[in-house]
């Protein structure tokens, strides 16, 4: 059978390179395998879209960043809303293979399958002027997208100017000042060119950005076991493959950024520490509002578990 | 009904009789819903905006808000024209029937479209059923299937109005009905397997697309054919209209279309003919020089969609008549004139350009698009004005002499509607605000000037023989609401057509046939000329570049072409393509509006069919024309 995949990852890149061999792998798995199809550069739409098209059965699968996955189910919000909350990516890894089963039950639940998940690097801040405290952006007009109304209402109140945009309009906006300051990951900035117009970037591990691919569980379903089993073999190559290139693809970005000029800041303990705490001051307007209350919580006695074991 | 009839009703009467009881009671509720939808449209992003830099607060969700009332206003506007049988078509051959062939060539027609019209209702009834169980919300609350349902609702009452307007008797009625049952009939218990009726089903849609079915039918039905055929979701067809219309960008669409309605109904047209004529009237071909701006600018407003032609004949056929142009000539020069500007910011052309090909994975941007698209738009005007100059009479009728007291006065009279296209400008280009909301400052601020500066727009009219000439304010934003309204229609459906193309990933095979067989790129640009132009003579502009654009953006990008670039040379392509006969929209418009046959104005056009191809090679083959000024001031 045919498995139409969308993602917004862009043609020839290493991701779309990976889900091809997985393709290949699929093509030849028992019982006459699964023809998958893969739509890059989100001509099938935004990651919303794609979910919409999986609904009506258009699209049978999807590669989708948490903004897409919590379209289906907001658990999976816990993972990539949730400010300064993981320190590293031993702690995020730590975190989400606890929590997967969860996830995965869910997913379920709502008629889907995930087949693998990903992580895509560190979102940090690229901004026109230098800044390092959080209070420097107030002054700023940043970025948020455009359907993300909570954000936007928790910046407001407090004292900050959230623009809501389309992702695609931020290169303009930063280069007529329209907006002052964008959240990204090193490897969007180089390739959306943002550090042309916002040569400044502060390095803190703001949220990573994780991602999963998810099937339709109704198409899965009517696969042999046998084809199950080693299209799912090949989903997790593709993932360790994922997670390796895409931490080594943020440093490759960093280092093209810096060759071209970007400004990096280190913060110093102080200013982690006032991250630290503006973060948790946050915190209360997010639990229960942006990411679910129990999931919340949940990673918060995670990340204890694990920081706890460590010492 | 024509194209002509769409734009040309904009501007005159209705294209039927009026209605009564509780047809007029509907009419009107419509006609109210529309205006305040747009005028809502108009006000939030200006009211987000203000209190965003004052207050540092804002209006929670207000652009999502603003992306629903776009779909409100796009479906309710369709129904509108399809109740006042302004949907448009390009067909123009019944016109030339008579009789019973004619009745049966309408019946035909509209019974396809309603056929088409109700499957659109079905697969939109589709889309809708699955998003409820999500419970998404828009705002405070309120569901977005709530607002989705408007897509079902109405491509229903689009089907009753189509097959009501097909022919006025009750005989003529209850045979269309007939028709419409056959066709649903036929694609519910389909004779053949779906795949060996995509042939005969979309052969069937021509005929019905020559006979004069709209154009939305002929792209909805062409893409709800093919899903169907492949046994792929129909539904992907509403979901795709419904993901264009909401899209953030596209509120700048009704928006600067209401701003150029407020102009074009406001009487700015003789403010403007009096500034350039006391500017450029004295010297020779001056009548040419005015014709060419005031066109220009008005069209730049009003989205080239052939308002131009009908708002502006009139004022400017005198000028160049009393001139002693020679008739042909002045017709040729009108009808040629009246598509110059769409390469003018804030046309909305350029605009949706950019959402298309932004879509696609270009990287381009609606402020891009509008810097790239001024210099390849003067060099058209230029040319325009010296083929009017070249040939104007040789000797001057006139011996007007530069008055500067009355250029002056002119100046003066209109200096608010000068002022326009800065307030949109430095709204947009000083860091300001989003093109949403410019769009929307610009609408607000023609509305302020028209209405309360100059008084020629009414807030309240009141049908009495003591109101003075000139439409209300819910008359004028009504017909901008229908004419947007059967755009949406059109883009919405277009695009859903455009996804199936993608579906069976045409783009990537016609990317790789391309760069196998052409290996230039200056090879591949003739051979854009030539196909661009062949479309632009076809297809209707806005379909055109939603059916188009995403097929040419990969292209352009694997031959190295600026994605600036490539939208001014498609959009200069469409431009000619208005002139260009079979269906060039100006043809008909000018065909109607001066009351000439078509033939005698495709001959009056010719020469500056030829000049403004001149131009378009020259857009085409030097690039730095178009990528110049946008890479200077977009730089940093
Ligand atoms: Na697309
Ligand atoms: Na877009």
């Amino acid at each position: 059978p045919k498995v139409k995949l969308a993602t917004l990852v862009p043609k020839g890149t290493s991701y779309h390179q990976i889900l091809l061999e997985m393709g290949e792998k699929w093509r030849h798995a028992p019982e006459g395998g699964a023809h998958l199809i893969i739509y890059t550069d989100g001509t099938m739409g935004g990651e919303a879209d794609m979910v919409r098209r999986m609904r009506i059965g258009q699209l049978q699968a999807a590669m989708l960043t948490v903004g897409g996955l919590a379209e289906i189910d907001p658990s999976v919000k816990c993972l990539q809303n949730i400010p300064m909350a993981f320190r590293s990516f031993a702690e995020l890894d730590y975190v989400s293979a606890k929590l997967r089963p969860l996830f995965e039950k869910k997913f379920l639940e709502k008629g889907y399958v995930i087949l693998f998940w990903g992580d895509a690097g560190w979102v940090r801040f690229f901004s026109r002027e230098p800044a390092a405290r959080p209070e420097d952006f107030k002054k700023m007009k940043m970025f948020v997208g455009a359907g993300d109304t909570q954000t936007s209402d928790i910046m407001k109140s407090l004292g900050y100017q959230p623009v809501p945009l389309e992702a695609m309009d931020i290169l303009p906006s930063l280069q007529t000042g329209l907006i002052d300051a964008a959240p990204s990951t090193p490897f969007y900035a180089l390739a959306g060119q943002f550090y042309g117009p916002a040569p400044y970037m502060l390095k803190i591990n703001w949220v990573p950005l994780v991602g999963g691919t998810v099937i339709v569980k109704k198409v899965w379903d009517a696969l042999p076991a046998e084809t199950r089993a080693a299209m799912l073999q090949a989903a997790h190559e593709a993932s360790d493959q994922i997670k390796v290139r895409s931490r080594v693809e943020n440093d490759e970005a960093l280092a093209a950024m810096v060759k071209r000029g970007l400004q990096v800041h280190e913060p110093t303990p102080a200013e982690l520490a006032e991250w630290a705490q503006f973060c948790e001051s946050v915190y209360p307007s997010i639990r229960g509002h942006i990411v679910p209350a129990d999931m919340f919580d949940e990673v918060m006695r995670l990340l204890k578990e694990y920081r706890d074991a460590k010492h | 009904m024509t194209a002509a009839g769409l734009e040309g009703a904009a501007l005159t009467e209705r294209g039927y009789s009026e209605p009564t009881g509780w047809r007029r009671f509907v009419r009107d509720a419509e006609n109210l819903g529309v205006t305040l939808a747009l005028l809502a449209m108009m006000l939030l992003p200006v009211v987000e905006s203000v209190l965003r830099k004052t207050l540092h607060t804002g209006i929670s969700g207000a652009t999502t808000i603003v992306q629903h009332f776009t779909l409100i206003v796009g479906m309710l506007g369709g129904a509108i024209a399809a109740r006042e049988g302004r949907l448009l078509a390009l067909s123009a051959l019944t016109s030339v029937m008579r009789g019973r062939v004619k009745l049966a060539a309408t019946i035909f027609s509209h019974a396809l479209a309603a056929a088409v019209s109700i499957f659109l209702c079905v697969a939109g009834w589709l889309f809708v059923r699955s998003e409820i169980p999500t419970g998404a919300v828009i705002a405070y609350g309120f569901r977005t299937w709530w607002v989705e349902l408007l897509i079902p609702v109405g491509f229903g009452v689009i089907a009753a109005r189509l097959w009501w307007h097909a022919t006025k008797t009750w005989r003529g009625r209850v045979a269309t009905l007939v028709l419409i049952a056959a066709f649903v009939a036929l694609a519910v218990w389909s004779p053949l397997p779906p795949e060996r009726m995509r042939w005969p089903a979309l052969g069937v849609l021509l005929v019905a697309t020559v006979l004069g079915a709209p154009v939305f039918t002929t792209l909805g039905g062409a893409a709800l054919i093919l899903f169907w055929s492949e046994g792929s979701a129909i539904a992907a067809v509403p979901l795709t209209q419904y993901s264009l219309v909401v899209n953030p960008s596209l509120p700048t669409v009704p928006l600067f279309t209401l701003a150029g309605y407020f102009l074009a109904e406001g009487g700015a047209s003789k403010r403007l003919v009096r500034v350039f004529d006391a500017l450029f009237g004295m010297i020779r071909g001056g009548p040419a020089i005015v014709t060419a701006l005031v066109c220009a600018f008005f069209t730049s407003f009003t989205g080239g969609s052939g308002v131009t032609i009908l708002a502006l004949g009139g004022v400017l056929m005198p000028v160049l008549v009393a001139a002693k142009y020679p008739e042909r000539n002045a017709l040729g020069l009108l009808t040629g004139a009246g598509s110059l500007g769409i390469l003018f910011p804030p046309c909305l052309p350029l605009i949706l350009y950019a959402i298309i090909a932004s879509q696609a994975k270009a990287a381009v941007t609606i402020e891009q698009m509008f810097l790239g698209g001024i210099l390849p738009g003067f060099l058209l005007v230029g040319l325009t004005i010296w083929w009017g100059v070249a040939s104007g009479p040789k000797l001057e009728a006139t011996q007007k002499r530069f008055d500067f007291r009355e250029a002056r006065a002119a100046i003066w009279a209109a200096k608010w509607e000068l002022l326009l296209p800065v307030v949109a400008l430095v709204a947009l280009f000083g860091g300001f605000a989003t093109p949403v909301e410019a769009s929307a400052v610009t609408a607000l601020y023609a509305f302020i000037i028209e209405t309360f500066v100059y008084r020629d727009l009414k807030l309240v009219g009141g049908r009495t023989a003591a109101r003075p000439p000139g439409k209300t304010v819910v008359e004028t934003v009504t017909d901008c609401g229908l004419l947007v309204g059967g755009v949406l229609l059109i883009l919405g459906v277009a695009l859903g057509f455009t996804q199936y193309l993608v579906d069976a990933q045409i783009p990537d095979q016609a990317v790789a046939w391309a760069t196998a067989t052409i290996h230039s790129k200056w090879l591949f640009l003739l051979g854009l000329n030539v196909v661009l132009l062949f479309v632009g003579g076809l297809v209707e502009i806005y379909a055109a570049i939603v059916v188009v654009v995403p097929l040419l953006v990969p292209l352009g990008m694997a031959f190295g072409i600026d994605p600036i670039h490539l939208g001014i040379i498609f959009l200069a392509n469409m431009e000619l393509g208005f002139l260009a006969p079979p269906v060039g929209l100006n043809l008909l418009l000018a065909s109607y509006r001066f009351d000439k046959p078509l033939i005698s104005v495709m001959r009056a056009v010719l020469p500056m069919l030829l000049v403004l191809f001149l131009g378009v090679l020259l857009i085409t083959y030097f690039s730095p024309l178009t990528t110049w000024l946008p890479h200077l001031i977009m730089r940093r």
